[in-house]
Protein backbone atom coordinates (compact mmCIF):
# COMPACT_ATOMS: atom_id res chain seq x y z
CA UNK A 1 0.00 0.00 0.00
CA UNK A 2 2.75 2.65 -1.42
CA UNK A 3 1.60 6.11 -0.79
CA UNK A 4 2.11 8.10 -4.34
CA UNK A 5 3.10 11.65 -2.98
CA UNK A 6 3.20 12.77 -6.79
CA UNK A 7 -0.18 11.64 -7.50
CA UNK A 8 -1.23 13.54 -3.82
CA UNK A 9 -0.20 16.89 -5.09
CA UNK A 10 -1.14 16.42 -8.76
CA UNK A 11 -4.87 16.37 -6.88
CA UNK A 12 -4.25 18.83 -4.52
CA UNK A 13 -3.44 21.10 -6.83
CA UNK A 14 -6.17 20.33 -9.45
CA UNK A 15 -7.90 20.25 -6.04
CA UNK A 16 -7.97 24.37 -5.54
CA UNK A 17 -8.35 25.16 -9.36
CA UNK A 18 -11.53 22.83 -9.15
CA UNK A 19 -13.00 24.62 -6.45
CA UNK A 20 -12.12 28.44 -7.43
CA UNK A 21 -14.01 27.59 -10.71
CA UNK A 22 -17.10 25.91 -8.74
CA UNK A 23 -18.78 29.38 -7.78
CA UNK A 24 -18.62 30.28 -11.86
CA UNK A 25 -20.46 27.21 -12.64
CA UNK A 26 -23.60 28.09 -10.71
CA UNK A 27 -24.15 31.73 -11.39
CA UNK A 28 -27.55 31.64 -9.65
CA UNK A 29 -26.20 31.63 -6.49
CA UNK A 30 -24.88 34.90 -5.51
CA UNK A 31 -21.11 34.95 -5.12
CA UNK A 32 -21.23 35.87 -0.69
CA UNK A 33 -23.29 32.85 -1.06
CA UNK A 34 -21.29 30.55 -2.62
CA UNK A 35 -18.07 31.65 -0.28
CA UNK A 36 -20.33 30.81 2.66
CA UNK A 37 -21.61 27.46 0.94
CA UNK A 38 -17.74 26.39 0.18
CA UNK A 39 -16.22 27.82 3.61
CA UNK A 40 -18.60 24.93 5.43
CA UNK A 41 -17.96 22.68 2.69
CA UNK A 42 -13.58 23.48 3.14
CA UNK A 43 -13.26 20.32 5.07
CA UNK A 44 -13.67 18.12 2.28
CA UNK A 45 -10.15 17.19 1.17
CA UNK A 46 -8.54 18.56 4.42
CA UNK A 47 -6.18 15.82 4.15
CA UNK A 48 -5.77 13.35 0.88
CA UNK A 49 -3.81 10.01 0.99
CA UNK A 50 -3.03 8.31 -2.09
CA UNK A 51 -2.37 4.49 -2.17
CA UNK A 52 -1.18 2.85 -5.71
CA UNK A 53 -3.48 0.01 -3.97
CA UNK A 54 -5.83 -0.97 -0.94
CA UNK A 55 -7.75 -3.84 0.21
CA UNK A 56 -10.90 -1.55 0.54
CA UNK A 57 -10.75 2.24 1.37
CA UNK A 58 -13.93 2.38 4.10
CA UNK A 59 -11.66 -0.37 6.46
CA UNK A 60 -8.31 2.03 5.69
CA UNK A 61 -10.60 5.08 6.89
CA UNK A 62 -12.11 3.03 10.08
CA UNK A 63 -8.61 2.02 11.09
CA UNK A 64 -7.12 5.56 10.84
CA UNK A 65 -10.07 6.77 12.60
CA UNK A 66 -9.17 3.98 15.30
CA UNK A 67 -5.60 5.25 14.85
CA UNK A 68 -6.14 8.48 16.01
CA UNK A 69 -8.28 7.65 18.94
CA UNK A 70 -5.97 5.40 20.58
CA UNK A 71 -3.05 8.60 20.23
CA UNK A 72 -5.36 10.68 21.60
CA UNK A 73 -5.52 12.76 18.04
CA UNK A 74 -8.16 14.76 16.54
CA UNK A 75 -9.17 12.91 13.22
CA UNK A 76 -9.63 15.77 10.54
CA UNK A 77 -12.85 15.84 9.16
CA UNK A 78 -12.85 15.61 5.30
CA UNK A 79 -10.05 13.20 5.41
CA UNK A 80 -9.91 11.60 1.74
CA UNK A 81 -8.20 8.24 1.02
CA UNK A 82 -7.83 6.88 -2.88
CA UNK A 83 -6.40 4.24 -4.05
CA UNK A 84 -6.23 3.30 -7.63
CA UNK A 85 -7.73 -0.20 -7.45
CA UNK A 86 -8.88 -2.23 -4.56
CA UNK A 87 -8.14 -5.94 -4.11
CA UNK A 88 -11.58 -6.12 -1.90
CA UNK A 89 -14.05 -4.05 -2.80
CA UNK A 90 -17.39 -4.59 -1.43
CA UNK A 91 -20.97 -2.43 -2.00
CA UNK A 92 -23.60 -2.72 0.22
CA UNK A 93 -24.78 -6.30 1.44
CA UNK A 94 -21.39 -7.46 1.10
CA UNK A 95 -21.74 -7.46 -3.13
CA UNK A 96 -18.26 -7.49 -4.53
CA UNK A 97 -17.25 -4.19 -6.04
CA UNK A 98 -14.78 -4.93 -9.13
CA UNK A 99 -12.47 -2.01 -8.75
CA UNK A 100 -9.20 -1.79 -11.43
CA UNK A 101 -6.59 0.30 -12.08
CA UNK A 102 -8.40 3.29 -14.30
CA UNK A 103 -11.09 3.78 -12.05
CA UNK A 104 -11.89 6.02 -9.18
CA UNK A 105 -12.05 4.34 -5.54
CA UNK A 106 -11.99 6.87 -2.86
CA UNK A 107 -13.89 7.25 0.49
CA UNK A 108 -14.29 10.46 2.06
CA UNK A 109 -14.36 10.58 6.86
CA UNK A 110 -16.57 13.89 8.17
CA UNK A 111 -17.13 14.42 11.19
CA UNK A 112 -20.73 14.41 11.23
CA UNK A 113 -22.18 17.87 13.05
CA UNK A 114 -25.30 18.19 11.32
CA UNK A 115 -29.00 17.63 12.81
CA UNK A 116 -30.22 14.27 11.75
CA UNK A 117 -32.73 15.90 9.79
CA UNK A 118 -29.84 17.31 7.43
CA UNK A 119 -27.61 14.36 7.76
CA UNK A 120 -29.71 11.98 6.62
CA UNK A 121 -29.40 13.92 2.97
CA UNK A 122 -25.54 13.39 3.19
CA UNK A 123 -25.88 10.57 0.83
CA UNK A 124 -28.10 12.22 -1.90
CA UNK A 125 -25.46 14.83 -1.73
CA UNK A 126 -22.81 12.33 -2.83
CA UNK A 127 -24.64 10.71 -5.88
CA UNK A 128 -25.55 15.05 -6.55
CA UNK A 129 -21.86 15.43 -6.85
CA UNK A 130 -20.63 12.23 -8.60
CA UNK A 131 -23.74 13.47 -11.09
CA UNK A 132 -22.60 16.62 -11.92
CA UNK A 133 -18.96 15.59 -12.08
CA UNK A 134 -19.85 13.53 -14.95
CA UNK A 135 -22.47 15.78 -16.47
CA UNK A 136 -18.87 18.34 -16.49
CA UNK A 137 -17.22 16.23 -18.88
CA UNK A 138 -20.69 16.21 -21.15
CA UNK A 139 -21.44 12.98 -20.00
CA UNK A 140 -25.33 12.52 -19.85
CA UNK A 141 -25.69 10.55 -16.27
CA UNK A 142 -28.52 10.44 -13.95
CA UNK A 143 -29.36 9.94 -10.74
CA UNK A 144 -31.14 6.42 -9.83
CA UNK A 145 -32.68 7.10 -5.97
CA UNK A 146 -31.09 6.88 -3.61
CA UNK A 147 -27.98 8.00 -5.14
CA UNK A 148 -26.72 5.31 -7.82
CA UNK A 149 -25.44 7.08 -11.02
CA UNK A 150 -26.16 5.68 -14.56
CA UNK A 151 -25.22 6.38 -17.81
CA UNK A 152 -27.90 5.33 -20.52
CA UNK A 153 -29.38 3.14 -17.47
CA UNK A 154 -26.38 1.33 -16.62
CA UNK A 155 -24.12 2.10 -13.15
CA UNK A 156 -21.01 4.27 -13.52
CA UNK A 157 -21.19 5.26 -9.96
CA UNK A 158 -21.91 3.61 -6.62
CA UNK A 159 -21.80 5.32 -3.42
CA UNK A 160 -21.98 3.20 -0.05
CA UNK A 161 -22.55 5.39 3.24
CA UNK A 162 -21.88 4.17 6.89
CA UNK A 163 -21.74 5.92 9.81
CA UNK A 164 -18.85 4.79 12.60
CA UNK A 165 -18.86 6.14 16.70
CA UNK A 166 -15.44 6.45 17.58
CA UNK A 167 -15.03 4.30 20.41
CA UNK A 168 -12.97 6.69 22.74
CA UNK A 169 -14.72 9.76 21.91
CA UNK A 170 -17.83 8.80 20.79
CA UNK A 171 -17.66 10.96 17.77
CA UNK A 172 -20.09 10.20 15.16
CA UNK A 173 -18.20 10.21 11.60
CA UNK A 174 -19.42 9.25 8.18
CA UNK A 175 -17.87 7.55 5.59
CA UNK A 176 -18.54 8.12 2.18
CA UNK A 177 -17.03 5.41 -0.07
CA UNK A 178 -17.28 6.22 -3.94
CA UNK A 179 -16.37 4.44 -6.92
CA UNK A 180 -16.53 5.70 -10.36
CA UNK A 181 -15.73 3.98 -13.21
CA UNK A 182 -13.69 6.64 -15.07
CA UNK A 183 -10.91 4.64 -17.42
CA UNK A 184 -11.63 1.29 -16.23
CA UNK A 185 -13.61 -0.43 -19.20
CA UNK A 186 -13.78 -4.49 -18.51
CA UNK A 187 -16.05 -5.50 -16.23
CA UNK A 188 -17.01 -9.14 -15.32
CA UNK A 189 -19.38 -11.02 -17.29
CA UNK A 190 -22.44 -10.83 -15.26
CA UNK A 191 -21.81 -7.17 -14.86
CA UNK A 192 -21.59 -6.28 -18.60
CA UNK A 193 -25.16 -5.49 -19.24
CA UNK A 194 -25.56 -3.22 -16.18
CA UNK A 195 -22.29 -1.27 -15.48
CA UNK A 196 -20.35 1.54 -17.67
CA UNK A 197 -17.34 3.19 -17.53
CA UNK A 198 -17.35 7.40 -18.75
CA UNK A 199 -14.23 6.03 -21.36
CA UNK A 200 -16.78 3.65 -22.85
CA UNK A 201 -19.22 6.39 -23.40
CA UNK A 202 -16.96 8.87 -24.43
CA UNK A 203 -15.16 7.01 -26.74
CA UNK A 204 -11.63 8.51 -24.55
CA UNK A 205 -9.78 8.61 -21.79
CA UNK A 206 -9.75 11.00 -18.34
CA UNK A 207 -6.92 12.65 -16.62
CA UNK A 208 -8.25 10.93 -13.16
CA UNK A 209 -6.19 13.73 -10.68
CA UNK A 210 -8.27 16.05 -12.93
CA UNK A 211 -11.75 14.02 -12.62
CA UNK A 212 -10.61 13.08 -8.48
CA UNK A 213 -10.35 16.98 -8.31
CA UNK A 214 -13.62 17.68 -9.66
CA UNK A 215 -15.47 15.13 -7.56
CA UNK A 216 -13.83 16.88 -4.42
CA UNK A 217 -14.66 20.20 -5.32
CA UNK A 218 -18.66 19.05 -6.50
CA UNK A 219 -18.55 17.47 -2.66
CA UNK A 220 -17.29 20.66 -0.74
CA UNK A 221 -19.99 22.06 -2.91
CA UNK A 222 -22.94 19.98 -1.88
CA UNK A 223 -21.86 19.30 1.39
CA UNK A 224 -21.46 22.62 2.22
CA UNK A 225 -24.87 23.51 0.91
CA UNK A 226 -26.31 21.08 3.55
CA UNK A 227 -24.44 22.85 6.28
CA UNK A 228 -25.40 26.48 5.08
CA UNK A 229 -29.57 25.05 4.37
CA UNK A 230 -29.05 24.04 8.34
CA UNK A 231 -27.35 27.07 9.42
CA UNK A 232 -29.91 29.25 7.44
CA UNK A 233 -33.17 27.11 8.70
CA UNK A 234 -31.96 27.50 12.07
CA UNK A 235 -31.73 30.89 12.29
CA UNK A 236 -34.81 31.37 10.71
CA UNK A 237 -36.05 29.36 14.05
CA UNK A 238 -36.54 25.83 13.09
CA UNK A 239 -34.49 23.12 12.25
CA UNK A 240 -36.90 20.86 10.29
CA UNK A 241 -36.67 20.38 6.62
CA UNK A 242 -39.97 19.29 5.77
CA UNK A 243 -41.55 21.92 4.37
CA UNK A 244 -38.76 24.81 3.32
CA UNK A 245 -38.11 23.70 -0.26
CA UNK A 246 -34.47 22.26 -0.06
CA UNK A 247 -32.29 22.91 -2.86
CA UNK A 248 -30.18 20.30 -2.47
CA UNK A 249 -33.44 18.31 -3.66
CA UNK A 250 -34.06 20.77 -6.06
CA UNK A 251 -31.01 19.71 -7.59
CA UNK A 252 -31.42 15.74 -7.42
CA UNK A 253 -34.61 16.46 -9.04
CA UNK A 254 -33.02 18.02 -12.28
CA UNK A 255 -30.54 15.10 -12.26
CA UNK A 256 -32.58 12.34 -11.66
CA UNK A 257 -34.26 10.60 -14.25
CA UNK A 258 -36.28 8.13 -11.38
CA UNK A 259 -39.64 10.15 -11.30
CA UNK A 260 -42.14 9.06 -13.62
CA UNK A 261 -40.55 5.58 -13.81
CA UNK A 262 -41.39 2.52 -13.14
CA UNK A 263 -39.72 0.52 -10.64
CA UNK A 264 -39.34 -2.35 -8.08
CA UNK A 265 -38.67 -1.37 -4.50
CA UNK A 266 -36.99 -3.64 -1.95
CA UNK A 267 -34.08 -2.86 0.33
CA UNK A 268 -32.10 -5.36 -0.87
CA UNK A 269 -34.25 -5.61 -3.96
CA UNK A 270 -31.72 -8.17 -5.55
CA UNK A 271 -32.60 -10.82 -3.33
CA UNK A 272 -36.27 -9.59 -1.86
CA UNK A 273 -37.85 -7.17 -3.84
CA UNK A 274 -41.48 -6.34 -2.17
CA UNK A 275 -43.44 -4.55 -4.41
CA UNK A 276 -43.82 -2.48 -8.28
CA UNK A 277 -44.71 1.10 -8.26
CA UNK A 278 -44.23 4.33 -9.96
CA UNK A 279 -41.71 6.62 -8.74
CA UNK A 280 -43.85 10.10 -8.29
CA UNK A 281 -41.74 12.42 -5.83
CA UNK A 282 -39.25 12.52 -3.33
CA UNK A 283 -39.93 14.49 -0.52
CA UNK A 284 -37.95 17.14 1.26
CA UNK A 285 -36.33 14.46 3.27
CA UNK A 286 -35.18 12.58 0.27
CA UNK A 287 -37.72 9.97 0.89
CA UNK A 288 -38.97 8.62 -2.11
CA UNK A 289 -42.97 8.55 -3.16
CA UNK A 290 -44.38 5.74 -5.13
CA UNK A 291 -47.75 4.93 -6.49
CA UNK A 292 -48.91 1.56 -6.38
CA UNK A 293 -51.16 0.22 -8.74
CA UNK A 294 -54.12 -0.05 -5.91
CA UNK A 295 -53.85 4.05 -6.17
CA UNK A 296 -52.20 4.14 -2.47
CA UNK A 297 -49.28 6.16 -2.08
CA UNK A 298 -45.80 4.80 0.05
CA UNK A 299 -43.11 6.64 1.22
CA UNK A 300 -39.56 4.53 1.88
CA UNK A 301 -36.68 6.37 3.15
CA UNK A 302 -34.10 3.68 2.59
CA UNK A 303 -34.19 0.86 0.28
CA UNK A 304 -33.59 0.06 -3.21
CA UNK A 305 -35.02 0.27 -6.37
CA UNK A 306 -34.83 -1.36 -10.37
CA UNK A 307 -36.12 0.43 -13.19
CA UNK A 308 -38.69 -2.08 -14.94
CA UNK B 1 -37.13 -4.69 35.54
CA UNK B 2 -40.09 -5.92 38.32
CA UNK B 3 -39.45 -8.81 40.28
CA UNK B 4 -43.04 -9.20 41.83
CA UNK B 5 -45.67 -8.51 39.63
CA UNK B 6 -49.83 -8.37 40.89
CA UNK B 7 -51.03 -10.46 38.45
CA UNK B 8 -54.47 -10.62 39.76
CA UNK B 9 -54.24 -6.19 39.95
CA UNK B 10 -52.86 -6.04 36.41
CA UNK B 11 -55.46 -9.04 34.89
CA UNK B 12 -58.05 -6.99 36.25
CA UNK B 13 -57.09 -3.79 35.04
CA UNK B 14 -57.32 -4.82 32.04
CA UNK B 15 -60.63 -6.82 32.35
CA UNK B 16 -62.16 -3.45 33.25
CA UNK B 17 -60.99 -1.60 30.83
CA UNK B 18 -59.90 -3.50 28.37
CA UNK B 19 -58.99 -0.84 25.78
CA UNK B 20 -55.42 1.78 25.23
CA UNK B 21 -56.20 5.63 25.40
CA UNK B 22 -53.93 6.78 22.25
CA UNK B 23 -53.33 10.76 22.35
CA UNK B 24 -53.73 12.44 18.87
CA UNK B 25 -50.87 15.52 19.13
CA UNK B 26 -49.80 17.61 16.42
CA UNK B 27 -46.65 17.31 14.49
CA UNK B 28 -45.85 20.81 13.97
CA UNK B 29 -47.79 24.11 14.46
CA UNK B 30 -50.63 25.21 12.10
CA UNK B 31 -54.48 25.95 11.68
CA UNK B 32 -56.17 22.77 12.95
CA UNK B 33 -59.90 21.61 11.07
CA UNK B 34 -61.28 18.50 12.71
CA UNK B 35 -62.63 15.88 10.12
CA UNK B 36 -63.89 13.09 13.37
CA UNK B 37 -66.05 13.79 15.86
CA UNK B 38 -66.93 11.70 18.91
CA UNK B 39 -67.56 7.82 18.85
CA UNK B 40 -67.02 7.82 14.99
CA UNK B 41 -65.05 4.69 14.36
CA UNK B 42 -61.64 5.13 12.83
CA UNK B 43 -59.50 2.64 11.39
CA UNK B 44 -55.86 2.50 11.34
CA UNK B 45 -52.91 2.10 8.72
CA UNK B 46 -53.56 -0.94 7.05
CA UNK B 47 -52.44 -2.93 3.46
CA UNK B 48 -49.64 -5.27 2.47
CA UNK B 49 -46.97 -2.63 2.92
CA UNK B 50 -48.65 -0.55 5.76
CA UNK B 51 -49.53 1.56 2.80
CA UNK B 52 -53.51 2.23 3.44
CA UNK B 53 -54.08 5.19 5.48
CA UNK B 54 -55.79 5.06 8.17
CA UNK B 55 -58.92 7.79 8.86
CA UNK B 56 -58.75 11.19 8.27
CA UNK B 57 -58.75 12.84 11.68
CA UNK B 58 -58.02 16.49 10.81
CA UNK B 59 -56.25 18.70 8.39
CA UNK B 60 -53.22 20.85 10.20
CA UNK B 61 -52.54 23.96 7.74
CA UNK B 62 -49.37 25.98 7.72
CA UNK B 63 -48.27 28.47 5.17
CA UNK B 64 -51.14 27.31 2.59
CA UNK B 65 -49.66 23.23 3.03
CA UNK B 66 -53.03 21.28 4.35
CA UNK B 67 -51.43 18.15 5.63
CA UNK B 68 -54.12 15.70 6.29
CA UNK B 69 -53.35 13.90 9.55
CA UNK B 70 -54.61 10.00 9.50
CA UNK B 71 -55.27 7.53 12.42
CA UNK B 72 -52.96 5.13 12.83
CA UNK B 73 -54.76 2.67 15.12
CA UNK B 74 -58.49 1.13 15.35
CA UNK B 75 -60.44 2.41 17.47
CA UNK B 76 -63.31 4.90 18.32
CA UNK B 77 -62.53 8.48 18.84
CA UNK B 78 -63.26 8.89 22.34
CA UNK B 79 -62.35 12.95 22.88
CA UNK B 80 -61.95 16.00 20.65
CA UNK B 81 -60.89 19.36 21.70
CA UNK B 82 -63.47 21.45 20.38
CA UNK B 83 -62.62 24.53 21.31
CA UNK B 84 -59.06 24.43 18.78
CA UNK B 85 -61.23 23.80 15.91
CA UNK B 86 -60.48 26.25 13.21
CA UNK B 87 -57.73 27.70 15.46
CA UNK B 88 -53.53 28.35 15.14
CA UNK B 89 -52.29 25.56 17.34
CA UNK B 90 -49.24 24.97 18.55
CA UNK B 91 -46.79 21.96 18.22
CA UNK B 92 -46.90 18.58 20.16
CA UNK B 93 -50.82 19.88 21.18
CA UNK B 94 -53.33 17.51 21.87
CA UNK B 95 -56.12 17.53 19.97
CA UNK B 96 -57.69 14.25 20.69
CA UNK B 97 -58.13 10.92 22.04
CA UNK B 98 -58.71 7.53 20.55
CA UNK B 99 -60.15 4.62 22.34
CA UNK B 100 -58.49 1.28 20.99
CA UNK B 101 -59.29 -2.21 21.70
CA UNK B 102 -56.85 -4.23 23.17
CA UNK B 103 -56.43 -8.04 21.53
CA UNK B 104 -54.66 -10.80 23.52
CA UNK B 105 -51.21 -10.54 22.16
CA UNK B 106 -51.65 -7.04 22.87
CA UNK B 107 -52.03 -7.19 26.26
CA UNK B 108 -49.43 -9.85 26.88
CA UNK B 109 -47.19 -7.02 24.96
CA UNK B 110 -48.20 -4.71 26.88
CA UNK B 111 -47.43 -5.97 30.00
CA UNK B 112 -44.11 -7.54 28.87
CA UNK B 113 -43.27 -3.92 28.21
CA UNK B 114 -43.75 -3.15 31.62
CA UNK B 115 -41.25 -5.78 32.35
CA UNK B 116 -38.66 -6.29 29.55
CA UNK B 117 -36.17 -3.77 29.23
CA UNK B 118 -36.61 -2.06 26.06
CA UNK B 119 -34.40 -0.83 23.29
CA UNK B 120 -36.01 2.28 21.46
CA UNK B 121 -35.22 3.39 17.54
CA UNK B 122 -33.08 5.83 17.70
CA UNK B 123 -34.32 7.77 14.50
CA UNK B 124 -37.22 7.25 12.02
CA UNK B 125 -35.46 4.57 9.95
CA UNK B 126 -35.26 0.91 8.86
CA UNK B 127 -33.30 -1.40 10.87
CA UNK B 128 -32.15 -5.09 11.00
CA UNK B 129 -29.96 -7.20 13.19
CA UNK B 130 -26.16 -6.69 12.79
CA UNK B 131 -24.78 -9.69 10.72
CA UNK B 132 -23.33 -12.00 13.34
CA UNK B 133 -26.44 -11.18 15.73
CA UNK B 134 -28.19 -12.27 12.24
CA UNK B 135 -26.64 -15.72 11.88
CA UNK B 136 -26.55 -16.53 15.77
CA UNK B 137 -30.25 -16.10 15.84
CA UNK B 138 -30.83 -18.22 12.39
CA UNK B 139 -28.40 -20.85 14.34
CA UNK B 140 -30.05 -20.68 17.83
CA UNK B 141 -33.25 -18.64 18.23
CA UNK B 142 -33.31 -15.35 19.35
CA UNK B 143 -34.33 -16.36 23.11
CA UNK B 144 -30.52 -17.79 23.11
CA UNK B 145 -28.77 -14.50 22.44
CA UNK B 146 -26.94 -12.44 24.97
CA UNK B 147 -25.93 -9.44 24.58
CA UNK B 148 -24.24 -6.37 26.97
CA UNK B 149 -24.04 -2.96 26.57
CA UNK B 150 -21.96 -1.87 24.01
CA UNK B 151 -22.52 -4.86 22.06
CA UNK B 152 -23.51 -3.53 17.69
CA UNK B 153 -26.66 -5.54 17.90
CA UNK B 154 -28.46 -3.41 15.02
CA UNK B 155 -27.89 -1.30 12.00
CA UNK B 156 -29.83 1.55 11.16
CA UNK B 157 -30.66 1.89 7.63
CA UNK B 158 -31.47 5.66 6.92
CA UNK B 159 -31.15 6.78 3.10
CA UNK B 160 -28.93 3.90 2.14
CA UNK B 161 -26.57 4.53 5.32
CA UNK B 162 -26.14 2.44 7.54
CA UNK B 163 -25.07 3.06 10.75
CA UNK B 164 -24.13 0.46 13.29
CA UNK B 165 -26.06 0.57 16.42
CA UNK B 166 -25.19 -0.19 20.15
CA UNK B 167 -26.88 -1.87 22.69
CA UNK B 168 -27.30 0.02 26.39
CA UNK B 169 -28.90 -1.30 28.55
CA UNK B 170 -29.20 -4.18 30.92
CA UNK B 171 -27.37 -7.08 29.70
CA UNK B 172 -29.74 -10.02 29.19
CA UNK B 173 -31.23 -12.18 26.22
CA UNK B 174 -33.29 -10.97 23.44
CA UNK B 175 -36.84 -11.63 24.52
CA UNK B 176 -38.97 -9.95 21.87
CA UNK B 177 -38.22 -8.16 18.70
CA UNK B 178 -41.03 -5.68 17.39
CA UNK B 179 -39.71 -4.58 13.99
CA UNK B 180 -39.45 -6.74 10.74
CA UNK B 181 -36.09 -5.94 8.12
CA UNK B 182 -37.64 -3.36 5.89
CA UNK B 183 -40.44 -2.02 8.06
CA UNK B 184 -39.78 1.98 8.85
CA UNK B 185 -39.60 2.66 12.94
CA UNK B 186 -40.76 5.55 14.04
CA UNK B 187 -37.91 7.24 16.80
CA UNK B 188 -38.39 5.80 20.38
CA UNK B 189 -40.59 2.79 19.43
CA UNK B 190 -38.88 0.01 20.97
CA UNK B 191 -36.73 -2.22 18.35
CA UNK B 192 -36.17 -5.01 21.29
CA UNK B 193 -37.34 -5.78 24.48
CA UNK B 194 -34.34 -7.34 26.93
CA UNK B 195 -34.21 -9.57 30.31
CA UNK B 196 -32.18 -11.30 32.05
CA UNK B 197 -31.78 -14.87 32.00
CA UNK B 198 -32.64 -15.27 35.25
CA UNK B 199 -35.78 -13.45 35.13
CA UNK B 200 -36.70 -15.43 32.25
CA UNK B 201 -39.04 -18.05 34.07
CA UNK B 202 -41.62 -14.67 35.20
CA UNK B 203 -41.52 -13.99 31.58
CA UNK B 204 -43.04 -16.83 30.46
CA UNK B 205 -45.36 -17.00 33.92
CA UNK B 206 -46.70 -14.02 32.75
CA UNK B 207 -47.56 -15.17 29.20
CA UNK B 208 -48.75 -18.67 30.24
CA UNK B 209 -51.10 -16.38 32.57
CA UNK B 210 -52.86 -14.32 30.30
CA UNK B 211 -53.27 -16.78 27.85
CA UNK B 212 -54.78 -19.22 30.11
CA UNK B 213 -57.27 -16.26 32.18
CA UNK B 214 -57.98 -13.98 29.21
CA UNK B 215 -60.42 -14.81 26.79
Amino acid sequence: MAESISERLLISTEYQQALYSEPLLRPTVSPEIAAVILRYGAMVGAEIEHLSQAPRCMDLARSRILACEEENRSFASGRVIIADQLTNGKGRFLRHWHAPVGGLWMVLTLVNTLLPEHAALYSLAAGIACCETLRHYRLNATIKWVNDVLLNGRKVAGILTETMRGPKGGEEYILIGIGVNVNNASFAPELRNTAASMTEFAGRTFPLAEVTARLLAKLAWNIGLLHHVEAEQLAAGSGQSDDTPHPLIASWRSLSDTIGRRVRFGFNVAEAPQFSAKAIDIDNRGQLLMRLDDGQTVCENSGEIVYL
Amino acid sequence: MQDEIDFDQILSQYRSDPFEYIEVRTSHTGRLQFKAKEEDAVDGVTGEWQHIKGTLLFHLERERNVKPVHSTVIGVVSSVEHSLDGQFVEAGEKVMTIRHPLKKREIIDRILKNVLTLFPAPERAKYFFALDIQSRIDKHGQRSISIKPGDEILTMSLMKRDTPVTYQGEPGIIHSVYFSPGETMDQGQPLIGICSEDKLPLIQKIIARVKAEWE
